[in-house]
């Protein structure tokens, strides 16, 4: 079919990339609007790496929403794993150890979720909603409602994860977001699990009865998810040296699930591309940094955020139509 | 006013660079049941689509001759309720009666008990659609065109999950409808019920208008078979008789609460078992049981001689046992994936190398089973549900018996199947009992049980009424055992 591009070729091509387009579409109007100071060096690094936290979290939101489900809690996670990863780091001052110590209690965190879904099939949204509440109270309790910083001799290795450059100019979060968007989209489109995530949540019931093991494949999609949340734990407290239990992680959940609507994937699952997430996540930090370029009272730009966020459903759904 | 109430001339589809109709000629007459015939694929369902205007046609001519709008009801094959409403709530869906601006539920409950008393249908209006059986949402299905004053009705394939009795009735009614001169258009496979039910008949075969006449003496079932396919068909010499080895699995006093009891078969190595019955009578449930849908019964299940414990679908598949579900739509197909894609998803890990599915190999399988089952598909790449009934069936098929399984059930095998396709799925059935793969089939379709079955089981109300062998089961039998009567002794 190639080199035969015309009607209706086209036009699934246009749907097919709909999420590439509005990012396109953005980005080009941000060029006209702001062109020298948006197109610099600084901001666009800035851009990325900014958004790298969400990036990153948005990647497993992405898996979760295939499968059928949605999970509220990845910004409370991210809250108690920074207390987890912090308290170990500071009193071992073993980095591995603290980093270990986060992946085991996300893993934990992800079976509880996905147990609670796939095998007692209570609701994603109102499991994801008590243990949000939970794991934010949990580490408001164990802060006293504060925060903690990453103290001790060792500190300056544990700040230099997220604050160091690769080749001297790349943030190293950027690269953590990277080599998370290439495993996901591995994962996602060429191995057995990945191509059962699709199938159960097109069709759990069909899906059983081709023998994949449903509660197996959501267990394994919000341990994922946990495990992403690790990762966004470790560069965010990184960087700036400390977790905060109240407000640390809040409404990253909104941004993670936002990311991936604008990226295309189907809130009834099924469908959805990890790397349509990425520009999801990139759509996103583009309009929050114009509003920053352009001076728009900061908190108008909520406003702004949600009515974009509408109308590129909206066009994807326009586009998407036969 | 002419005769015709539809007259199409030259109808013309594309879809891309597939053309689907090339210049068909189609006329209904007034009053009359008109059967639409042809293999899966073949556009009838497209035909349709185009005049009912759900699809726009590229060339040709329409003329309804009626006056009123939306005169023409489609039913289509897989069924449109709402199963979280009640039946009369979908009877009335999108043109519910008011009074000032309340929901006039009294009302539209009598206009629904009327419309079903009618139809002869005992059915609470009340009942909520997911509580009803498949025979009985199509018969909602019926009544809702009939509610709209549709002139010209469409019916696609719409005994396929009736029991015969509800044919009957479905019968009777059109014939009265036909009276007050409705017209309908009937597409099925089942050509003993175009026979019984049809004043005309026109034939489709790959886009193209092949026959089309009226149903008179000189019409019969081999001939209409002959237009469809092509070719002189033949059931008879299908059956090969085969060495059966010992049991592979065997089934003692199975139980589920409110769905069978007392369930004891067994099934030898390389043998065809058939299991019929009416609507309601377990079938389904006793094999979703077996094959580990069901944690909570009670009995014993031997697989190759030893007891096993089904408590989920992957120990059925470790065990070498598939199952291809019936009910297509719901538990077959799924529909966000790509043909290849469903036809691989339960053997993924035979093309692992290392961590990643070597998409390679994949598509050397998925190409071997587009070709052994002869799958009408353009590209293995597209989405499942841009093929047609039967071809869809055929690649589920495909799905359940590539991984190498000892035993295969079959709910329903040829749901929705067009008579060519049928006969090949059967072909392949038989040519694997012979390497010695075991068959559970699943059916309500006498000739089919009959045709491949070394053995089979008639039950009743969630009981096996009796066991008969290939010689003593004839189509009387079966009827007589499935609706709760005894053989007499010879």
């Amino acid at each position: 079919m190639k080199g035969k591009i015309g009607g209706k070729n086209w036009k699934k091509l246009v749907s097919n990339n709909s999420a590439l387009i509005s990012f396109i579409v953005l980005f080009i109007l941000s060029i006209m609007l702001k062109g020298t100071m948006f197109l610099s060096v600084s901001n666009i690094v800035n851009i990325l790496r900014n958004n790298s936290i969400i990036g990153i979290i948005a990647l497993g939101m992405t898996l979760i929403i295939i499968t059928g489900g949605i999970d509220l809690s990845v910004g409370s996670q991210l809250a108690i794993l920074g207390v987890v990863v912090i308290t170990v780091f500071n009193s071992t001052q073993n980095l591995l150890l603290a980093a270990i110590s986060g992946a085991v209690a996300a893993i934990i965190f992800g079976v509880i979720t996905g147990i609670l879904v796939a095998k007692c099939k209570i609701p994603a949204f109102i499991v994801t909603l008590g243990t949000m509440n939970i794991y934010r109270a949990v580490s408001q309790y164990l802060l006293n409602g504060g925060g903690l910083r990453a103290a001790g001799t060792s500190s300056e290795a544990y700040t230099f994860i997220s604050n160091s450059n690769l080749f001297g100019i790349i943030p190293m979060p950027i690269v953590y977001w990277i080599i998370c968007v290439i495993i996901i989209a591995l994962i996602a489109s060429n191995t057995a699990v990945g191509r059962h995530i699709y199938a159960v949540g097109s069709n759990e019931k069909a899906s059983k009865l081709s023998g994949v093991d449903t509660t197996k494949v959501k267990c394994f999609a919000y341990t994922i998810s946990a495990l992403l949340v690790c990762v966004a734990t470790i560069v965010e407290t990184s960087r700036l040296g400390s977790i905060n239990s109240s407000s640390s992680g809040t409404s990253y959940e909104m941004d993670a699930i936002a990311a991936a609507v604008i990226g295309g994937t189907s809130m009834a699952g099924g469908k959805g591309k990890i790397l349509s997430t990425v520009l999801g996540t990139l759509t996103l930090g583009i309009i929050n940094n114009m509003m920053n370029l352009m001076g728009v009272n900061s908190f108008l730009v909520g406003a702004v955020k949600g009515g974009i966020i509408i109308i590129a459903v909206l066009l994807q759904m326009v586009l998407n139509k036969e | 006013m002419s005769d015709y109430i539809v007259n199409m001339q030259g109808i013309e589809k594309s879809f891309g660079s597939n053309q689907v109709l090339h210049g068909v000629d189609f006329l209904l007459k007034q009053g009359s049941i008109h059967a639409l015939l042809g293999e899966n694929g073949t556009g009838k369902t497209t035909l349709m689509n185009i005049l009912t205007g759900i699809l726009s046609k590229d060339g040709g001519n329409i003329t309804v001759d009626d006056k009123e709008n939306n005169c023409i009801a489609f039913i289509h094959q897989e069924l449109t309720l709402v199963n979280d409403l009640n039946v009369y709530e979908n009877l009335f869906l999108g043109c519910e009666l008011k009074k000032q601006g309340h929901l006039d539920k009294r009302s539209m409950y009598e206009k629904a008990t009327e419309i079903l008393m009618k139809m002869e249908i005992e059915l609470d209006p009340n009942t909520k659609v997911e509580d009803i059986n498949a025979s009985y949402k199509q018969v909602v299905e019926i009544a809702r065109a009939l509610m709209k004053n549709a002139k010209v009705i469409i019916m696609d394939e719409p005994t396929s999950s009736l029991t015969n009795v509800e044919i009957d009735h479905v019968f009777t009614l059109m014939r009265g409808l036909k009276k007050q001169g409705v017209s309908f258009v009937f597409i099925s496979h089942k050509l003993n019920e175009v026979l019984e039910i049809c004043d005309e008949y026109t034939v489709m075969r790959d886009g193209c208008v092949v026959a089309t006449g009226e149903v008179d003496q000189t019409v019969t079932e081999a001939s209409l078979a002959k237009h469809m396919v092509g070719k002189d068909l033949s059931y008879d010499d299908l059956y090969i008789e085969r060495e059966i080895g010992p049991d592979i699995m065997r089934v003692e006093n199975l139980e589920r609460e409110r769905e069978f009891e007392d369930i004891n078969f067994h099934i030898g190595s390389g043998e065809i078992v058939g299991f019929t019955g009416l609507l309601g009578d377990g079938r389904s449930e006793i094999f979703n049981t077996v094959y580990g849908c069901n944690k909570d019964y009670k009995g014993k299940i031997f697989i190759g001689g030893k007891e096993c414990i089904m408590h989920s679908t992957g120990k059925a598949q470790k065990q070498k046992i598939s199952y291809l579900p019936r009910n297509r739509k719901e538990n077959g197909i799924i529909k966000d994936l790509s043909v290849g894609s469903n036809m691989s998803i339960s053997i993924l890990e035979r093309f692992k190398s290392l961590l990643f599915v070597d998409k390679k190999k994949e598509k050397t399988f998925v190409d071997e089973y587009v070709g052994k089952l002869n799958i009408k598909v353009a590209d293995t790449k597209d989405l499942i549900t841009s093929l047609s009934g039967g071809n869809q069936q055929k690649a589920i098929l495909a799905k359940a018996i590539s991984s190498n399984p000892k035993l295969v059930i079959l709910d329903n095998p040829t749901q929705g199947v067009d008579i060519g396709a049928k006969l090949e799925i059967y072909e392949i059935i038989m040519k694997l009992a012979q390497q010695g793969v075991s068959f559970v089939v699943l059916s309500s379709e006498a000739q089919e049980i009959l045709m491949l079955c070394d053995r089979l089981y008639v039950l009743f109300h969630g009981k096996v009424k009796k066991e008969l062998t290939r010689k003593e089961a004839n189509e009387e039998n079966i009827m007589i055992l499935a609706t709760g009567g005894n053989l007499k002794e010879a």
